[in-house]
Protein backbone atom coordinates (compact mmCIF):
# COMPACT_ATOMS: atom_id res chain seq x y z
CA UNK A 1 0.00 0.00 0.00
CA UNK A 2 2.87 2.07 1.15
CA UNK A 3 4.21 2.81 -2.73
CA UNK A 4 6.65 5.37 -2.46
CA UNK A 5 6.68 5.59 -5.86
CA UNK A 6 3.90 7.99 -6.62
CA UNK A 7 3.14 11.81 -5.47
CA UNK A 8 1.51 11.70 -2.15
CA UNK A 9 -1.58 12.85 -2.23
CA UNK A 10 -1.59 14.88 1.50
CA UNK A 11 2.42 16.74 2.38
CA UNK A 12 2.67 18.35 5.76
CA UNK A 13 6.04 20.09 5.50
CA UNK A 14 7.18 21.37 8.89
CA UNK A 15 3.79 22.23 10.31
CA UNK A 16 2.98 23.84 13.73
CA UNK A 17 -0.12 25.16 15.34
CA UNK A 18 0.43 27.95 18.42
CA UNK A 19 -2.97 28.94 19.71
CA UNK A 20 -3.54 32.58 21.02
CA UNK A 21 -5.19 32.46 24.37
CA UNK A 22 -7.05 35.30 25.69
CA UNK A 23 -6.83 34.88 29.72
CA UNK A 24 -9.53 35.71 31.44
CA UNK A 25 -10.44 38.95 32.67
CA UNK A 26 -7.71 40.09 29.92
CA UNK A 27 -8.94 42.69 27.52
CA UNK A 28 -9.26 41.05 23.95
CA UNK A 29 -5.97 40.82 22.82
CA UNK A 30 -4.24 37.25 23.27
CA UNK A 31 -2.12 36.81 26.31
CA UNK A 32 -0.95 33.44 26.39
CA UNK A 33 0.33 31.38 23.39
CA UNK A 34 -0.63 27.60 23.49
CA UNK A 35 1.83 25.26 21.22
CA UNK A 36 0.16 22.41 20.28
CA UNK A 37 1.99 21.08 17.32
CA UNK A 38 5.22 21.09 16.64
CA UNK A 39 7.50 20.22 13.90
CA UNK A 40 4.69 17.95 12.24
CA UNK A 41 5.69 16.42 8.73
CA UNK A 42 3.88 13.92 7.02
CA UNK A 43 3.20 12.38 3.31
CA UNK A 44 0.50 10.42 2.71
CA UNK A 45 0.33 8.31 -0.54
CA UNK A 46 -3.02 7.72 -2.38
CA UNK A 47 -5.40 5.15 -1.00
CA UNK A 48 -2.82 4.94 2.31
CA UNK A 49 -4.83 4.69 5.56
CA UNK A 50 -2.98 6.76 8.19
CA UNK A 51 -3.62 6.97 11.93
CA UNK A 52 -3.07 9.50 14.26
CA UNK A 53 -2.74 8.68 18.04
CA UNK A 54 -1.63 10.32 21.14
CA UNK A 55 -2.84 11.01 24.42
CA UNK A 56 -5.60 14.01 25.08
CA UNK A 57 -4.11 17.87 24.22
CA UNK A 58 -1.30 16.83 21.76
CA UNK A 59 -2.85 18.73 19.09
CA UNK A 60 -3.93 15.43 16.56
CA UNK A 61 -7.50 17.27 16.54
CA UNK A 62 -5.68 20.41 15.52
CA UNK A 63 -3.63 18.52 13.12
CA UNK A 64 -7.06 17.25 11.62
CA UNK A 65 -8.85 20.09 11.37
CA UNK A 66 -5.35 22.25 9.80
CA UNK A 67 -6.02 19.71 6.86
CA UNK A 68 -9.31 20.35 6.82
CA UNK A 69 -8.97 23.68 6.29
CA UNK A 70 -10.60 24.83 9.47
CA UNK A 71 -7.51 26.02 11.28
CA UNK A 72 -4.96 27.90 10.03
CA UNK A 73 -1.12 26.20 10.50
CA UNK A 74 1.33 28.94 12.29
CA UNK A 75 3.97 27.80 10.42
CA UNK A 76 4.72 25.19 7.96
CA UNK A 77 3.11 24.19 4.63
CA UNK A 78 -0.18 22.23 4.03
CA UNK A 79 -1.38 20.16 1.29
CA UNK A 80 -3.79 18.48 0.42
CA UNK A 81 -4.79 16.75 -3.15
CA UNK A 82 -2.14 19.20 -4.28
CA UNK A 83 -4.37 22.23 -3.19
CA UNK A 84 -4.38 24.75 -0.02
CA UNK A 85 -6.67 22.38 2.73
CA UNK A 86 -9.16 25.01 2.32
CA UNK A 87 -9.20 25.28 -1.20
CA UNK A 88 -9.51 21.13 -1.11
CA UNK A 89 -12.33 20.82 1.70
CA UNK A 90 -14.61 23.60 -0.59
CA UNK A 91 -13.71 21.68 -3.80
CA UNK A 92 -14.95 18.67 -2.50
CA UNK A 93 -11.79 16.79 -2.42
CA UNK A 94 -11.46 16.22 0.85
CA UNK A 95 -14.33 15.53 3.51
CA UNK A 96 -14.37 15.61 7.27
CA UNK A 97 -16.21 13.31 9.86
CA UNK A 98 -16.16 14.55 13.27
CA UNK A 99 -16.23 13.40 16.61
CA UNK A 100 -19.81 13.97 16.48
CA UNK A 101 -22.34 13.30 13.84
CA UNK A 102 -23.29 16.96 13.60
CA UNK A 103 -26.51 16.42 11.22
CA UNK A 104 -29.44 18.67 10.86
CA UNK A 105 -31.86 17.67 13.30
CA UNK A 106 -34.60 19.48 11.52
CA UNK A 107 -33.71 17.35 7.94
CA UNK A 108 -34.40 13.94 7.14
CA UNK A 109 -31.37 11.32 7.02
CA UNK A 110 -31.68 11.87 3.24
CA UNK A 111 -31.57 15.56 3.34
CA UNK A 112 -28.96 15.59 5.55
CA UNK A 113 -26.67 13.70 2.95
CA UNK A 114 -27.99 15.68 0.33
CA UNK A 115 -27.14 19.03 1.87
CA UNK A 116 -23.83 19.26 0.32
CA UNK A 117 -24.66 19.28 -2.47
CA UNK A 118 -27.65 21.61 -1.71
CA UNK A 119 -24.44 24.37 -0.82
CA UNK A 120 -22.63 23.55 -4.62
CA UNK A 121 -25.15 26.03 -5.92
CA UNK A 122 -26.14 29.49 -4.33
CA UNK A 123 -29.52 30.00 -6.29
CA UNK A 124 -32.14 28.30 -3.77
CA UNK A 125 -34.91 28.67 -6.74
CA UNK A 126 -32.97 26.79 -8.43
CA UNK A 127 -32.55 23.74 -5.93
CA UNK A 128 -35.81 21.82 -6.59
CA UNK A 129 -34.74 21.30 -10.32
CA UNK A 130 -31.78 20.27 -8.71
CA UNK A 131 -32.78 17.74 -5.79
CA UNK A 132 -34.10 15.08 -7.99
CA UNK A 133 -31.36 14.73 -10.08
CA UNK A 134 -29.06 14.24 -7.02
CA UNK A 135 -32.21 12.14 -5.12
CA UNK A 136 -29.67 8.95 -6.59
CA UNK A 137 -26.53 9.93 -5.69
CA UNK A 138 -28.04 11.08 -1.73
CA UNK A 139 -29.77 7.56 -1.93
CA UNK A 140 -26.43 5.60 -2.97
CA UNK A 141 -24.35 7.63 -0.60
CA UNK A 142 -26.86 6.47 1.72
CA UNK A 143 -26.97 2.98 0.23
CA UNK A 144 -22.98 2.37 0.91
CA UNK A 145 -23.31 2.89 4.79
CA UNK A 146 -26.21 0.45 4.70
CA UNK A 147 -28.78 2.80 5.95
CA UNK A 148 -31.34 2.35 2.43
CA UNK A 149 -34.83 2.15 4.15
CA UNK A 150 -34.16 4.91 6.61
CA UNK A 151 -34.21 7.88 4.20
CA UNK A 152 -36.98 9.24 5.86
CA UNK A 153 -36.28 9.51 9.33
CA UNK A 154 -34.79 12.24 11.62
CA UNK A 155 -31.65 12.31 12.86
CA UNK A 156 -33.56 11.96 16.60
CA UNK A 157 -34.68 8.60 15.85
CA UNK A 158 -31.95 7.02 14.82
CA UNK A 159 -28.99 5.26 17.23
CA UNK A 160 -25.68 6.57 17.58
CA UNK A 161 -24.26 4.57 15.09
CA UNK A 162 -26.46 5.21 12.34
CA UNK A 163 -26.10 8.96 13.10
CA UNK A 164 -22.51 8.57 12.43
CA UNK A 165 -23.44 6.39 9.02
CA UNK A 166 -25.49 9.38 8.13
CA UNK A 167 -22.53 11.52 8.62
CA UNK A 168 -20.17 8.94 6.49
CA UNK A 169 -22.65 9.18 3.71
CA UNK A 170 -23.28 12.94 3.69
CA UNK A 171 -18.89 13.36 3.64
CA UNK A 172 -19.01 10.60 0.60
CA UNK A 173 -21.73 12.91 -1.64
CA UNK A 174 -19.35 15.30 -3.08
CA UNK A 175 -17.17 12.03 -4.25
CA UNK A 176 -14.02 13.20 -2.32
CA UNK A 177 -10.67 11.40 -2.63
CA UNK A 178 -9.37 12.09 1.08
CA UNK A 179 -11.64 11.24 3.90
CA UNK A 180 -10.70 13.39 7.56
CA UNK A 181 -11.82 11.76 10.26
CA UNK A 182 -11.92 12.86 14.06
CA UNK A 183 -12.30 9.64 16.42
CA UNK A 184 -15.34 9.12 14.28
CA UNK A 185 -16.36 6.03 16.53
CA UNK A 186 -15.05 7.61 20.15
CA UNK A 187 -19.09 7.39 21.23
CA UNK A 188 -19.79 3.93 20.24
CA UNK A 189 -19.78 0.72 21.95
CA UNK A 190 -17.02 -1.64 21.02
CA UNK A 191 -19.24 -3.85 18.87
CA UNK A 192 -21.13 -1.31 16.63
CA UNK A 193 -17.16 0.18 16.38
CA UNK A 194 -15.60 -3.19 15.20
CA UNK A 195 -18.51 -3.25 12.94
CA UNK A 196 -18.31 0.54 11.77
CA UNK A 197 -14.31 -0.37 11.60
CA UNK A 198 -14.78 -3.13 9.13
CA UNK A 199 -17.34 -0.95 7.03
CA UNK A 200 -14.85 1.94 6.80
CA UNK A 201 -11.96 -1.02 5.57
CA UNK A 202 -15.02 -2.12 2.48
CA UNK A 203 -15.55 1.88 1.62
CA UNK A 204 -11.49 2.75 1.39
CA UNK A 205 -11.10 -0.03 -0.69
CA UNK A 206 -14.00 0.36 -2.91
CA UNK A 207 -13.71 3.51 -3.58
CA UNK A 208 -9.82 4.30 -3.42
CA UNK A 209 -10.09 6.52 -0.45
CA UNK A 210 -6.95 7.79 1.29
CA UNK A 211 -7.68 8.38 5.15
CA UNK A 212 -6.48 9.53 7.92
CA UNK A 213 -8.07 8.88 11.11
CA UNK A 214 -7.62 10.37 14.55
CA UNK A 215 -8.52 7.96 17.36
CA UNK A 216 -6.79 7.85 20.72
CA UNK A 217 -7.47 3.71 20.52
CA UNK A 218 -3.83 2.61 19.83
CA UNK A 219 -5.89 -1.09 18.91
CA UNK A 220 -8.44 0.62 16.48
CA UNK A 221 -5.14 2.45 15.04
CA UNK A 222 -3.64 -0.25 14.35
CA UNK A 223 -6.04 -2.47 12.89
CA UNK A 224 -7.43 0.32 10.53
CA UNK A 225 -4.07 1.59 8.94
CA UNK A 226 -0.97 1.43 6.90
CA UNK A 227 0.48 3.36 9.46
CA UNK A 228 0.08 5.02 12.90
CA UNK A 229 1.33 8.44 13.47
CA UNK A 230 1.89 8.34 17.49
CA UNK A 231 1.91 12.28 18.72
CA UNK A 232 3.38 13.23 22.05
CA UNK A 233 1.79 16.25 24.25
CA UNK A 234 5.03 18.63 23.46
CA UNK A 235 8.08 18.10 21.65
CA UNK A 236 9.95 14.61 21.90
CA UNK A 237 12.80 15.33 23.08
CA UNK A 238 15.41 13.37 20.62
CA UNK A 239 13.21 15.22 17.29
CA UNK A 240 11.77 17.95 18.55
CA UNK A 241 8.89 17.47 16.70
CA UNK A 242 5.17 15.98 17.94
CA UNK A 243 5.18 13.15 16.37
CA UNK A 244 7.23 10.31 18.47
CA UNK A 245 7.13 7.58 16.32
CA UNK A 246 5.67 6.74 12.96
CA UNK A 247 4.73 2.91 12.86
CA UNK A 248 4.70 0.56 9.90
CA UNK A 249 1.59 -1.54 10.83
CA UNK A 250 2.34 -3.72 7.76
CA UNK A 251 -0.67 -6.64 8.38
CA UNK A 252 -1.99 -8.20 5.52
CA UNK A 253 -5.17 -6.89 3.81
CA UNK A 254 -7.97 -7.13 3.77
CA UNK A 255 -8.19 -6.83 7.10
CA UNK A 256 -10.64 -8.97 9.34
CA UNK A 257 -11.70 -9.33 12.76
CA UNK A 258 -10.08 -12.18 13.16
CA UNK A 259 -6.62 -10.47 12.70
CA UNK A 260 -6.93 -8.87 16.35
CA UNK A 261 -6.47 -12.46 17.70
CA UNK A 262 -3.25 -13.02 16.10
CA UNK A 263 0.57 -12.23 17.68
CA UNK A 264 1.49 -10.05 14.53
CA UNK A 265 -1.77 -7.91 15.70
CA UNK A 266 -0.62 -8.08 19.56
CA UNK A 267 3.14 -7.15 18.54
CA UNK A 268 1.94 -3.74 16.16
CA UNK A 269 0.25 -3.01 19.17
CA UNK A 270 2.51 -3.47 22.02
CA UNK A 271 4.88 -1.32 19.83
CA UNK A 272 2.46 1.50 19.59
CA UNK A 273 1.51 1.36 23.08
CA UNK A 274 5.78 1.90 24.05
CA UNK A 275 5.66 4.56 21.69
CA UNK A 276 2.79 5.58 23.22
CA UNK A 277 4.32 5.38 26.87
CA UNK A 278 7.55 7.58 25.69
CA UNK A 279 5.22 10.38 25.34
CA UNK A 280 4.14 10.41 28.75
CA UNK A 281 6.82 11.83 30.52
CA UNK A 282 7.43 14.68 27.89
CA UNK A 283 4.45 16.99 28.92
CA UNK B 1 -29.38 -3.70 9.02
CA UNK B 2 -29.26 -6.24 12.82
CA UNK B 3 -27.82 -5.16 16.47
CA UNK B 4 -27.40 -1.28 16.42
CA UNK B 5 -29.70 -0.89 13.56
CA UNK B 6 -32.87 -0.77 15.81
CA UNK B 7 -34.50 2.79 15.48
CA UNK B 8 -34.05 4.32 19.22
CA UNK B 9 -37.76 5.81 18.59
CA UNK B 10 -39.90 4.02 15.86
CA UNK B 11 -41.46 5.60 12.91
CA UNK B 12 -40.59 9.11 13.15
CA UNK B 13 -41.64 9.63 9.39
CA UNK B 14 -41.34 13.54 8.00
CA UNK B 15 -44.79 14.89 7.35
CA UNK B 16 -46.31 17.01 9.87
CA UNK B 17 -49.44 14.94 11.26
CA UNK B 18 -51.80 17.15 13.34
CA UNK B 19 -54.04 15.58 15.21
CA UNK B 20 -57.00 17.29 17.38
CA UNK B 21 -55.42 16.83 20.99
CA UNK B 22 -58.78 15.63 22.02
CA UNK B 23 -57.55 14.93 25.99
CA UNK B 24 -56.54 17.74 26.22
CA UNK B 25 -59.50 19.38 24.90
CA UNK B 26 -61.48 17.71 27.10
CA UNK B 27 -59.83 18.31 30.19
CA UNK B 28 -60.00 22.12 29.23
CA UNK B 29 -64.08 21.99 28.85
CA UNK B 30 -64.17 19.93 32.03
CA UNK B 31 -62.26 22.95 33.62
CA UNK B 32 -63.83 25.60 32.36
CA UNK B 33 -67.44 24.37 32.99
CA UNK B 34 -66.64 24.25 36.71
CA UNK B 35 -64.72 27.32 36.72
CA UNK B 36 -67.46 28.90 34.89
CA UNK B 37 -69.73 27.10 37.74
CA UNK B 38 -68.09 28.42 40.71
CA UNK B 39 -68.18 31.92 39.13
CA UNK B 40 -71.63 32.42 38.75
CA UNK B 41 -72.67 30.70 41.96
CA UNK B 42 -69.98 33.44 43.57
CA UNK B 43 -71.20 35.93 41.93
CA UNK B 44 -75.02 35.30 43.37
CA UNK B 45 -73.76 34.29 47.02
CA UNK B 46 -72.09 37.79 46.64
CA UNK B 47 -75.02 39.42 45.64
CA UNK B 48 -73.33 42.68 44.57
CA UNK B 49 -73.37 42.33 40.33
CA UNK B 50 -71.64 45.97 39.76
CA UNK B 51 -68.44 44.12 41.14
CA UNK B 52 -68.82 40.81 40.42
CA UNK B 53 -71.50 39.71 37.55
CA UNK B 54 -72.34 36.29 36.65
CA UNK B 55 -71.82 34.67 33.96
CA UNK B 56 -75.01 34.61 33.38
CA UNK B 57 -75.48 38.32 33.40
CA UNK B 58 -72.21 38.57 30.70
CA UNK B 59 -74.21 36.20 28.10
CA UNK B 60 -77.57 38.35 28.48
CA UNK B 61 -75.37 41.61 28.36
CA UNK B 62 -73.37 40.00 24.73
CA UNK B 63 -77.41 38.57 23.50
CA UNK B 64 -78.32 41.92 23.59
CA UNK B 65 -75.51 43.68 22.56
CA UNK B 66 -73.67 41.42 20.02
CA UNK B 67 -73.33 43.03 16.63
CA UNK B 68 -71.59 45.96 18.72
CA UNK B 69 -69.05 43.23 20.62
CA UNK B 70 -68.46 41.15 17.57
CA UNK B 71 -68.03 44.28 15.32
CA UNK B 72 -65.29 46.00 18.28
CA UNK B 73 -64.28 42.21 18.21
CA UNK B 74 -62.93 42.17 14.96
CA UNK B 75 -61.47 45.57 15.13
CA UNK B 76 -58.75 44.70 17.43
CA UNK B 77 -58.21 41.13 16.13
CA UNK B 78 -57.14 42.70 12.66
CA UNK B 79 -54.89 45.63 15.37
CA UNK B 80 -53.63 42.16 16.64
CA UNK B 81 -53.00 40.06 13.72
CA UNK B 82 -51.54 42.99 11.81
CA UNK B 83 -49.04 44.36 14.71
CA UNK B 84 -48.31 40.58 15.43
CA UNK B 85 -47.22 39.44 11.86
CA UNK B 86 -45.45 42.97 11.15
CA UNK B 87 -43.86 42.96 14.81
CA UNK B 88 -42.87 39.12 14.30
CA UNK B 89 -41.27 40.18 10.93
CA UNK B 90 -39.64 42.99 11.66
CA UNK B 91 -37.58 41.44 14.30
CA UNK B 92 -36.95 38.62 12.61
CA UNK B 93 -35.41 40.60 9.64
CA UNK B 94 -33.86 43.06 12.20
CA UNK B 95 -31.83 39.91 13.66
CA UNK B 96 -30.82 38.89 9.95
CA UNK B 97 -29.47 42.31 9.74
CA UNK B 98 -27.59 42.65 12.63
CA UNK B 99 -25.63 39.81 11.74
CA UNK B 100 -24.93 41.31 8.51
CA UNK B 101 -23.53 44.77 10.39
CA UNK B 102 -20.51 46.20 11.56
CA UNK B 103 -20.10 45.45 14.97
CA UNK B 104 -19.89 48.98 16.26
CA UNK B 105 -23.42 49.76 14.56
CA UNK B 106 -24.27 46.26 15.77
CA UNK B 107 -23.27 48.40 19.13
CA UNK B 108 -25.00 51.52 18.89
CA UNK B 109 -28.55 50.06 17.10
CA UNK B 110 -28.40 47.31 19.83
CA UNK B 111 -27.81 49.92 22.50
CA UNK B 112 -30.93 52.01 21.41
CA UNK B 113 -33.24 48.83 21.19
CA UNK B 114 -31.91 48.11 25.15
CA UNK B 115 -33.15 51.95 25.81
CA UNK B 116 -35.96 51.39 24.32
CA UNK B 117 -36.92 48.12 25.99
CA UNK B 118 -36.65 49.36 29.02
CA UNK B 119 -38.74 53.01 28.40
CA UNK B 120 -41.99 51.93 30.10
CA UNK B 121 -44.04 50.55 27.25
CA UNK B 122 -47.16 52.24 27.99
CA UNK B 123 -45.64 55.90 27.76
CA UNK B 124 -44.27 54.62 24.20
CA UNK B 125 -47.73 53.57 23.33
CA UNK B 126 -49.37 57.20 24.62
CA UNK B 127 -46.49 58.68 22.35
CA UNK B 128 -47.74 56.08 19.10
CA UNK B 129 -51.49 57.07 19.96
CA UNK B 130 -49.87 61.08 19.29
CA UNK B 131 -48.13 60.57 16.20
CA UNK B 132 -50.30 57.71 14.45
CA UNK B 133 -53.23 59.23 15.64
CA UNK B 134 -56.60 57.89 17.28
CA UNK B 135 -57.32 55.28 14.05
CA UNK B 136 -56.13 51.68 13.69
CA UNK B 137 -52.63 52.25 12.52
CA UNK B 138 -51.63 53.60 16.31
CA UNK B 139 -52.74 50.27 17.61
CA UNK B 140 -51.37 48.15 15.03
CA UNK B 141 -48.21 50.07 15.90
CA UNK B 142 -48.05 49.45 19.43
CA UNK B 143 -49.15 45.85 19.10
CA UNK B 144 -46.52 45.44 16.82
CA UNK B 145 -43.65 47.15 19.31
CA UNK B 146 -44.92 45.05 21.31
CA UNK B 147 -44.44 41.79 19.76
CA UNK B 148 -40.91 42.89 18.10
CA UNK B 149 -39.32 43.30 21.19
CA UNK B 150 -40.51 39.85 22.59
CA UNK B 151 -39.22 38.42 19.27
CA UNK B 152 -36.10 40.14 18.37
CA UNK B 153 -34.08 39.26 21.68
CA UNK B 154 -34.48 36.11 21.73
CA UNK B 155 -33.96 35.65 17.83
CA UNK B 156 -30.96 37.51 17.71
CA UNK B 157 -29.43 35.82 20.80
CA UNK B 158 -30.32 32.26 18.80
CA UNK B 159 -28.72 33.30 15.63
CA UNK B 160 -25.60 34.25 17.17
CA UNK B 161 -25.45 30.85 19.22
CA UNK B 162 -25.35 28.26 16.80
CA UNK B 163 -22.59 25.64 17.89
CA UNK B 164 -19.31 26.47 16.12
CA UNK B 165 -18.49 23.13 14.58
CA UNK B 166 -22.14 23.48 12.91
CA UNK B 167 -20.56 27.06 11.47
CA UNK B 168 -17.38 24.78 10.65
CA UNK B 169 -18.88 22.54 8.59
CA UNK B 170 -20.71 25.34 6.66
CA UNK B 171 -17.62 26.83 5.96
CA UNK B 172 -16.48 23.28 4.57
CA UNK B 173 -19.28 23.48 2.29
CA UNK B 174 -18.73 26.88 1.15
CA UNK B 175 -21.80 28.15 2.15
CA UNK B 176 -23.19 31.29 1.58
CA UNK B 177 -24.41 33.78 3.93
CA UNK B 178 -27.71 33.34 2.92
CA UNK B 179 -27.16 29.76 2.92
CA UNK B 180 -26.29 29.82 6.43
CA UNK B 181 -29.32 31.79 7.46
CA UNK B 182 -32.12 29.92 5.53
CA UNK B 183 -29.90 26.32 5.75
CA UNK B 184 -29.03 27.07 9.42
CA UNK B 185 -29.53 29.80 11.91
CA UNK B 186 -33.23 30.14 11.31
CA UNK B 187 -34.54 26.42 11.25
CA UNK B 188 -31.87 25.76 14.24
CA UNK B 189 -33.17 28.85 16.48
CA UNK B 190 -36.79 28.24 15.21
CA UNK B 191 -37.91 26.25 18.33
CA UNK B 192 -37.03 29.15 20.46
CA UNK B 193 -38.17 31.50 17.72
CA UNK B 194 -41.50 29.96 18.09
CA UNK B 195 -41.27 30.12 22.27
CA UNK B 196 -41.14 34.16 21.79
CA UNK B 197 -44.16 34.66 18.90
CA UNK B 198 -45.64 32.89 21.66
CA UNK B 199 -45.07 35.28 23.88
CA UNK B 200 -45.12 37.89 21.41
CA UNK B 201 -48.57 36.90 20.60
CA UNK B 202 -50.02 37.89 23.96
CA UNK B 203 -47.97 41.07 24.01
CA UNK B 204 -49.76 42.08 21.55
CA UNK B 205 -52.99 41.38 22.27
CA UNK B 206 -52.08 43.56 25.29
CA UNK B 207 -50.10 46.37 23.45
CA UNK B 208 -53.61 46.63 20.90
CA UNK B 209 -56.06 47.12 24.19
CA UNK B 210 -53.30 49.16 26.12
CA UNK B 211 -53.31 51.50 22.21
CA UNK B 212 -57.23 51.59 22.59
CA UNK B 213 -57.44 52.70 25.92
CA UNK B 214 -55.00 55.63 25.13
CA UNK B 215 -57.76 56.70 22.41
CA UNK B 216 -59.59 55.40 20.03
CA UNK B 217 -63.66 55.16 19.16
CA UNK B 218 -63.88 51.38 18.91
CA UNK B 219 -62.32 48.30 19.45
CA UNK B 220 -62.40 46.17 22.48
CA UNK B 221 -59.92 48.63 24.62
CA UNK B 222 -62.74 51.34 23.80
CA UNK B 223 -65.54 49.41 24.91
CA UNK B 224 -63.58 48.56 28.03
CA UNK B 225 -63.05 52.47 28.94
CA UNK B 226 -66.20 53.34 27.69
CA UNK B 227 -68.15 51.03 30.01
CA UNK B 228 -66.15 51.76 33.27
CA UNK B 229 -66.93 55.67 32.53
CA UNK B 230 -70.94 54.28 33.01
CA UNK B 231 -70.51 51.73 35.50
CA UNK B 232 -71.29 49.00 32.82
CA UNK B 233 -69.16 46.06 34.79
CA UNK B 234 -70.88 43.73 33.30
CA UNK B 235 -69.91 45.03 29.51
CA UNK B 236 -65.91 45.36 31.18
CA UNK B 237 -66.16 41.14 31.81
CA UNK B 238 -67.57 40.83 28.49
CA UNK B 239 -64.69 42.75 26.36
CA UNK B 240 -61.99 40.58 28.77
CA UNK B 241 -63.63 37.48 27.95
CA UNK B 242 -63.13 38.63 24.30
CA UNK B 243 -59.64 39.76 24.53
CA UNK B 244 -58.51 36.44 26.49
CA UNK B 245 -60.56 34.22 23.55
CA UNK B 246 -59.11 36.16 21.01
CA UNK B 247 -55.63 35.57 22.46
CA UNK B 248 -56.19 31.82 23.18
CA UNK B 249 -57.01 31.57 19.12
CA UNK B 250 -53.63 33.12 18.17
CA UNK B 251 -51.93 31.11 20.36
CA UNK B 252 -53.37 28.21 19.37
CA UNK B 253 -52.64 29.01 15.45
CA UNK B 254 -48.70 29.68 16.32
CA UNK B 255 -48.93 26.42 17.88
CA UNK B 256 -50.54 25.11 15.02
CA UNK B 257 -47.96 26.53 12.79
CA UNK B 258 -45.35 25.52 15.29
CA UNK B 259 -46.58 21.53 15.18
CA UNK B 260 -46.80 21.83 11.35
CA UNK B 261 -43.37 23.22 10.96
CA UNK B 262 -41.07 21.29 13.51
CA UNK B 263 -42.16 17.95 13.73
CA UNK B 264 -38.37 17.19 14.29
CA UNK B 265 -38.28 18.20 17.12
CA UNK B 266 -38.23 16.63 20.79
CA UNK B 267 -40.78 18.92 22.16
CA UNK B 268 -42.74 17.60 19.40
CA UNK B 269 -41.94 13.56 20.67
CA UNK B 270 -44.78 11.44 21.12
CA UNK B 271 -47.28 13.94 19.01
CA UNK B 272 -45.70 12.15 15.71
Amino acid sequence: MTAAVTAPIIRLEAVSKTYDLPRAGARGAADRALNVVYDLSLDVQPREFVSIVGPSGCGKTTALFMLAGLREASAGRIEVCGRPPREAVRAGLSSVIFQQPVLFEWLTAEENVLLPLRMRDARWWAWPARRGRYLAAARRALETVELSGFEHYYPDALSGGMQQRVAIARALTLDPQVLLMDEPFGALDEITRDRMNLELIRLAEARGLTIVFVTHSIEEAVFLSDRVVVMSRGPSPATGSSVVRVLDVGLPHPRQLALKEEPAFFQKVREGREALRQTQGVA
Amino acid sequence: MSADAAPARPAARPGPRVRLPVAELRSWAIFGALAVAAWEAASRLYGQPYLLPAPSAIAAEFREHWPLVLGYAAITSQEIVVGFLAGALAALLCAMVFLRLPRLVEDFLYRVIVTLNSTPFVALASLAVVWFGLGLQSKIVIAGMYTFFAVLYTTHKEFISVEVIREQLMDIYNATWWQRIFLLKIPSALPIIFVSLKGGVMAAVNGAIVGELFGAFEGLGYMILDSRYVGNTVRVFLAAVFCTAIGWLLLGAVTLAERLLLPWHVSMAGRR
